[in-house]
């Protein structure tokens, strides 16, 4: 290397380098946690979690919940997206019902960014992109912020060696106490992410919801891929539904949520609430650990030469081929949810919610998640 | 209260990496100490 000498002029040039580096990067680091914009279908009411809960108040984990009450008796029903944000597919799922939905009987509550704080920050070293882009018909783009699984460290540090979780006392990883789907049934005056979780459990409790999705990705080499995970109380629902979607030639697993594995929505929203609980999977590479060159591109088309080798010598849990799209990913959870609301009332015909205007399975893989975007302008 | 000592400590460590660079009379040795200076300046701020 060139021997340069320094002196004072050097480091005085170099803190201005550094002082313009830091600024340019803490301005693209704060500009994730300006909340992305959503423009929800006529009659839907946007309200704050904190409404239900005010312990959560003001603070960078209070997230928007959208509610269209059809005015005709029937069920509730709550789509919750982002508890994850690193999982694009659960997060786009509910803003399209919140773009398209038009509710005919009951009531549904959309939320869209569970973990608002999650969505604020990328995880270290996953070299993720910070947004993921979607074209609309009439050529305009709209972007969403691909975030972390964790909540935002600056909000809720430090993590402890141990995560107990309260209600069981269960040990996990001293990362979990960030992971809002190890978080449930939520602590009243916990740290951030436990509050949010309890605020979520006082939104089921008070609105009495009778169906709740709690949707997310997994790696194409995790298990529980492509699949339903019921309580008992949904138990008998999900067959059915998993049934009719074979039947239709979408394969869903259908996993009973573990007994002993606690602060996930799927046992803590049965065991404490009467709703009846269903968490989705689909298959996403951006987030899997086989995975190469991580960028925008994955995680929207799930393009990956690793994948595919993967895939070859059969270690992956989903039919994989050479990509596993967003709109393929997105087409699973709507067109699982709308069976789901399909079949709603054969178990309780006075719970039944009736919602049109969401593609189904196969509208949204042929015309892709932008065409059911609202454009911006209007 | 914790953030706030959290936030002093990494301040402190400012502090003497920005003295270091200042004495220090390779440039090189400098530009290292430029690299340190960014994240500290974007964890005192509570930026990331």
């Amino acid at each position: 290397m060139i021997s340069i000498k320094g002196n004072r002029t050097t480091a005085a040039f170099l803190l201005a380098c550094a002082l313009l580096l830091a600024a340019f990067t803490g301005r693209n680091f704060l500009e994730m946690r300006k909340p992305d914009i959503v423009v929800p279908a006529p009659g839907f009411d946007g309200h704050m979690l904190s409404e239900w809960f005010p312990n959560i108040v003001g603070t960078p984990v209070d997230t928007p919940v959208f509610i269209q009450d059809s005015g005709v008796p029937g069920g509730s029903v709550l789509i919750m997206g982002g508890t994850h944000p690193n999982e694009p597919a659960a997060t786009m799922t509910a803003v399209v019902f919140l773009e398209r939905a038009t509710v005919n009987r009951g009531k549904l509550f959309v939320i869209p960014f569970a973990n608002m704080s999650a969505f604020g920050h990328n995880s270290p070293q996953e070299a993720s992109p910070q947004r993921i882009h979607f074209t609309l018909p009439d050529g305009s783009v709209r972007s969403f912020r691909y975030g972390s699984r964790a909540t935002n460290p600056v909000h809720q540090w430090p993590n402890p060696d141990i995560y107990i979780h309260e209600a069981s006392g269960q040990q996990l990883s001293g990362s979990e106490m960030a992971n809002l789907n190890r978080a449930h049934p939520g602590v009243e005056d916990g740290p951030l992410t436990q509050r949010l979780a309890r605020g979520l459990l006082e939104l089921l409790l008070k609105e009495e919801i009778d169906l709740a999705f709690d949707l997310h990705e997994a790696s194409p080499e995790y298990p529980v891929v492509n699949a339903i995970v019921a309580h008992e109380n949904s138990m008998m629902l999900a067959a059915m539904v998993t049934m009719d979607l074979e039947f239709e030639g979408i394969m869903m697993r259908l996993e009973p949520s573990p007994r002993n594995l606690r602060g996930l929505t799927h046992r803590e929203w049965g065991d404490s609430t009467g709703t009846m609980p269903i968490l989705m999977e689909t298959g996403n590479p951006s987030q899997g650990r086989l995975r190469g060159k991580t960028d925008e591109r994955l995680a929207l088309t799930g393009e990956d030469k690793f994948y595919a080798k993967a895939s070859e010598l059969g270690n992956l849990f989903i039919p994989y081929e050479k990509d596993q799209p967003m709109d393929l990913r997105v087409a699973r959870h709507t067109g699982s949810i709308l069976k789901f609301l399909a079949t709603l009332d054969l178990v309780d015909p006075e719970i039944g919610v009736e919602v049109e205007g969401v593609p189904g399975y196969q509208e949204m893989l042929e015309m892709g998640v932008g065409a059911f975007l609202t454009p911006l302008e209007l | 209260m914790m953030t706030l000592i959290y936030r002093a400590i990494a301040l402190f460590i400012l502090f003497f990496v920005l003295r270091c660079m200042f004495r220090e009379k390779d440039f090189w040795k400098q530009v290292t100490a430029t690299m340190v200076i960014i994240p500290l300046v974007l964890r005192i701020l509570m930026i990331k």
